[in-house]
Parts: structure tokens; C-alpha cells; sequence
């Protein structure tokens, strides 16, 4: 088992098709943070996300998971991640159950079939977005939001250290959001450790323990607790905030970034 | 029946038919989940080359066409890799090359009247040996999708998680196109390479017009597969028709009924909880 903390990115550069998307970014993220990255559409977020989990190659800096380079990284068991989707995607019909079974894959051998314990990590996982009652239906004839806890359930059912998910509450209702911050806060209670994405906290927000926005490319502001609007939310308004464990995170009201 | 059994050539086509019945379904299920569905026709076009190979150095048809569809489902699989479109314009460009390079290779060999029977299939001119081949490779294709099931249905489902699960993305992914490969040339002796595709896509898709799940899917579009590919052979045999062709046209029928069967039951599904509020309205 690797030692470190969960991710450490330091001048992090990604270019795609040519235009430069990350420009340097250094982000570290301990165990047992509950990090929210933030920014307007196309500043970056899902790239920083998907860097940080090696899916695009970095053009400079460097980028480590539990202590090691994606390219070598072993322990993926230790990860769920929650991808940026609209649907669950397939052409074939696939059941909740199956889609979300599928997130255990790197913990099972190929040598056997499931075992007891896949399967009742499956109906945790089903139970924490409560979608129990639809395990046997097609994933791909539910809601937009039921889809998208399906795709929570997936990443979950993997039973992962650190969990890594990209606009998680898009097209979720309240409900569901209060029901997902609770099993959050589980797992952060747990000493595991969670990166989201989200253009509105709404019931995660109070759990948040760091965040960083993005623009352009770049963090603009890194800290707790997060900017409240105003001038901290201005760009070119450049700083960071102090990390002091004492100050408790102060709620927060509204989120509105780089509008 | 116990007739047609009696025939050796029959019995060999048969046991082909049931073989290839299981085995371009399976493969097919997890192409059109990663939406490939002209995957099989593409390598279908490339193997035509290979075949013009085989003819042209006197070497195995076969072989040839084994050769070469599996390289060209390898890149195929690059391309869609590196391609932001998918792939579908190198799809159709390796189609254009594999048959015109395959007609033109046979041209040379003058063996016009064979290309025929690989482009539509000629199932009672299989021999014994090639009986073995073919159940080997069959054997080979439904193990890896035993063995690799659970990460292809992944890599297929979300190719992106796949690689955050720590999965070897890349090898599974040429893993998945070169079965393709193999059991193109599995079913081309029978159905023929410009029909083969069917066989592969036309089980699932009339599947999952009644299924619900990825593994019931597969599961029926085997079932399917099988029952198409001996009652079309036994049929075109009856009736003197060609064999490849009448699986085909059998695998559509079954298609158009199950579009109509899973209109119908989905109806009724929808229908039934209305029913019910309206008879608890009435009782209220
Ligand atoms: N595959 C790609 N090829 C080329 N450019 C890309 C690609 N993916 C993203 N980009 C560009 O990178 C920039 C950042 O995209 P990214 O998806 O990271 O934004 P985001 O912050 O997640 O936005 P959103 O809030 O809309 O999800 C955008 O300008 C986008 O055009
Ligand atoms: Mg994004």
C-alpha cells in the first residue's frame, strides 16, 4: 500500500489541441479533506480533475496519486471517480445494478466471479443514492438526475479511500443532495477523502473544508473558508487565504463565481 | 431432419451454424455498446484483402484473411483511439481499401468465382479440418469473454472510469477488436464477409428490444443467433436458397417481431399502474 497523500500536483500544464488549459497549477490534497474545486464554465475544473487522475498527460510540472505518478500508480482499487456525464452512456441496456456493479472491477480478480461481499457493497452503494427500488431497471431509462446517482453508486460500490467527482449535484434534486452530503460526510468521518466539482454547493456546502477556484487555467483563490462574493470573487484578485485548523469553515450563502 | 443429419457436409454446417450463432452475438453485444455497430463490416472489407493474399501466394484464404483483419482491427482501433470523431471516416476509408485491394488481388490471381463464395458465403464446401479451426477460434472468442467480460462491459459502458479503475484500457481494447476480427473469419465461410456483420449486430439489437440488462441481453442475442443460424441454414437447404443470406433474412424477421413483442409489453407495462389508480380511484 502506497503512503502520501491522495493527490499532489505541482506546475501542473496541460495543453489540448494546442491551447494551453492548465497553466501551472499546484494543488495538494491531505486525507480527509473535503475539497471543492470551483470556476466558471471552461476554466479548467474537469481537466484539473482529470489530470490529477492521469486520464490527460500533463505538457509539464508533475502529478502524483498516494505518492505515485498515474503512469505507475497500482492502488486505482483506492479511487472512485465520478465523471462529468449527462447519461450513463452504452448502446446496450445495461440494469442500475449492473452499471453500479461495475465500479468494483478493480477490486475483483478476473479469475472469479463475484463474490458475496461485491454484492453487498453493490446494495450499500445502491442504498446511499436510494435507488434500490430501480436495481432492476434499465439504467439508461431513468431521470437525468437518477442517472447521475447511478454514476455515484458506481464509484461508491468500489468502496474508494478518495473520491473524485465531477459536478456530482448537476440536475440532482435537494433531496438527493441532503442524502448524498450525509453519506459524504461518512465517509470523510471515515478518514477518506473527497475533490468535487460544483457550480452550486446548496447541502454540500457546509461539509466543504478547502476549495479552489479556477479561471483560465490558473487558481485564483485557495483557502478556507471559501470567497464570499465581492471583492475576493473579482478576477485578478490573487491571494490565499490562510490555512488555520482552528477556524471553523463558515457557511456559506451564495456561490456565484466569475459572473 | 434426421435426413439432413445424415449428410456429412450437414452435419459439419451445423455444428458451424450453432458455433457461430454463439460466438458473433456475444462479440456483438459489446460492440454496440461502445456504439462500433460497423466495426464487423469494416474488418469484413479488410479480410477481402487477406483473402486476396491468401488466393494470389497459394497460400491459406483463411489464414490470409485472419492475418489481415486482425491488423486491421488493430488500426481501427488506433485510429478511433487518436480520432475525436470516433473513427467513423477511418472506418469507411479502410472499407474502401480492404475491398477494392481485395478485388483487385483476386483479379490478378484470376480467381473470380471464389471471391464470390467468401463475399456471400458458401457453408457446404467446409471441410472437416476447417470444421476444427473454426471451433477452436470459437472456443478462443467465448473464452476471453468469460475471462475479460466484467472489464469490457466497463471499458464499453465508460472508457474514461475504465482507465480510473485501473483497467489496461488499451490492451482490452484491441483485445475486443481483434475477437471481432476472429470471428469475422469464424462466420465468413458461412454467412459470407459482406453479411457477416449482421450476425453480429442484428441478434442484439432485436435482444434488447426484450431485455432489460447487458448479461440478459447477450444471453438472448445468443439464443437468437443459434435458432437464426440453424433454421436458416436448414431452410436454405429445403428450399435451395443461399445459406448465408437466408440466416441473415431470418435474423431480421426475428428482429421485426421482437420490435413489435416489446412495443406491445412495454404498452402493457405502461397501461398496468394506470389501471390500477383508476380501479383504486373507483374503489375510493
Ligand atoms: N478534449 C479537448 N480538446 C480540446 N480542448 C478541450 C478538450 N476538453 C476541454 N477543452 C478545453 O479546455 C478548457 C477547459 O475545459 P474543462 O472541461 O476543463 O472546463 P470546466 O471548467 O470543467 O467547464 P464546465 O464548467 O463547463 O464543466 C475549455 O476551454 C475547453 O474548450
Ligand atoms: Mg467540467
Amino acid at each position: 500500500m502506497t503512503t502520501g497523500d491522495p493527490f499532489t500536483m505541482t506546475g501542473g500544464r496541460v495543453r489540448l489541441e494546442g491551447r494551453e488549459v492548465l497553466r501551472g497549477i499546484d494543488l495538494r490534497v491531505a486525507t480527509g479533506d473535503m475539497l471543492a474545486v470551483l470556476g466558471p464554465n471552461g476554466s479548467g475544473k474537469s481537466t484539473l480533475i482529470r489530470a490529477l487522475l492521469g486520464l490527460v498527460p500533463l505538457a509539464g510540472g508533475r502529478t502524483e496519486i498516494y505518492g505515485v505518478r498515474p503512469a505507475r500508480f497500482r492502488d486505482w482499487h483506492r479511487v472512485g471517480y465520478v465523471p462529468q456525464r449527462l447519461t450513463v452512456g452504452g448502446g446496450v441496456p445495461a440494469t442500475v445494478r449492473e452499471v453500479v456493479a461495475s465500479g468494483r472491477v478493480a477490486r475483483q480478480s478476473r479469475w472469479r466471479p463475484s463474490s458475496r461481499a461485491d454484492r453487498a457493497w453493490v446494495d450499500r452503494a445502491l442504498a446511499a443514492v436510494d435507488l434500490t427500488d430501480r436495481a432492476r431497471d434499465p439504467a439508461q431509462e431513468l431521470s437525468g438526475g437518477q442517472q447521475q446517482r447511478v454514476l455515484i453508486a458506481r464509484a461508491l460500490a468500489g468502496e474508494p479511500d478518495v473520491l473524485v467527482m465531477d459536478e456530482p449535484t448537476a440536475g440532482v434534486d435537494t433531496g438527493n443532495q441532503e442524502t448524498l452530503a450525509a453519506t459524504l460526510a461518512g465517509l470523510v468521518e471515515d478518514g477518506r477523502t473527497v475533490v468535487l466539482v460544483a457550480h452550486e454547493l446548496g447541502p454540500l456546502e457546509p461539509l466543504i473544508t478547502r476549495s479552489v477556484v479556477l479561471e483560465h487555467g490558473r487558481v485564483v483563490h485557495e483557502g478556507t473558508p471559501p470567497p464570499p462574493e465581492g471583492e475576493c470573487a473579482k478576477p485578478g484578485h490573487d491571494h490565499v487565504h490562510p490555512h488555520e485548523a482552528a477556524d471553523p469553515p463558515a457557511p456559506l450563502r451564495s456561490w456565484s463565481i466569475g459572473a | 431432419m434426421t435426413e439432413l443429419l445424415q449428410l456429412e457436409f450437414m452435419r459439419i454446417a451445423l455444428v458451424i451454424a450453432v458455433l457461430i450463432g454463439l460466438t458473433a452475438p456475444a462479440v456483438g453485444t459489446f460492440i454496440v455498446q461502445r456504439r462500433l455497430a460497423l466495426l464487423g463490416d469494416g474488418i469484413g472489407h479488410i479480410a477481402l484483402t487477406g483473402i486476396g493474399l491468401g488466393l494470389l501466394t497459394g497460400t491459406s484464404p483463411v489464414l490470409g484473411a485472419l492475418v489481415v483483419s486482425a491488423l486491421g482491427a488493430v488500426v481501427i482501433e488506433v485510429l478511433r483511439a487518436r480520432s475525436r470523431t470516433g473513427g467513423d471516416v477511418a472506418l469507411a476509408i479502410l472499407f474502401y481499401g480492404g475491398l477494392a485491394g481485395g478485388v483487385l488481388l483476386t483479379n490478378m490471381q484470376g480467381g473470380g468465382t471464389s471471391m464470390q463464395s467468401y463475399l456471400f458465403g458458401s457453408i457446404s464446401s467446409v471441410t472437416v479440418s476447417d470444421l476444427y479451426v473454426i471451433a477452436a477460434l470459437a472456443a478462443a472468442v467465448l473464452v476471453i469473454v468469460l475471462l475479460f467480460g466484467r472489464e469490457l462491459f466497463l471499458l464499453c459502458q465508460d472508457e474514461e472510469v475504465a482507465r480510473a479503475s485501473g483497467l489496461p484500457t488499451r490492451f482490452l481494447s484491441l483485445l475486443i477488436a481483434i475477437t471481432a476480427a476472429v470471428t469475422v473469419v469464424i462466420a465468413m465461410r458461412a454467412i459470407g464477409l459482406l453479411l457477416v456483420s449482421a450476425l453480429m449486430i442484428v441478434p442484439v439489437a432485436a435482444a434488447q428490444q426484450l431485455t432489460r440488462g447487458f448479461r440478459a441481453t447477450m444471453l438472448l442475442a445468443m439464443v437468437i443467433g443459434v435458432l437464426s443460424a440453424v433454421s436458416g441454414l436448414v431452410g436454405s437447404f429445403e428450399y435451395d436458397l443461399t445459406p448465408g443470406p437466408s440466416i441473415v433474412m431470418v435474423t431480421l424477421a426475428v428482429f421485426v417481431l421482437a420490435v413489435v413483442g416489446g412495443a406491445l409489453t412495454r404498452r402493457r407495462a405502461h397501461r398496468a399502474p394506470a389501471e390500477k389508480v383508476e380501479v383504486e380511484a373507483a374503489q375510493a
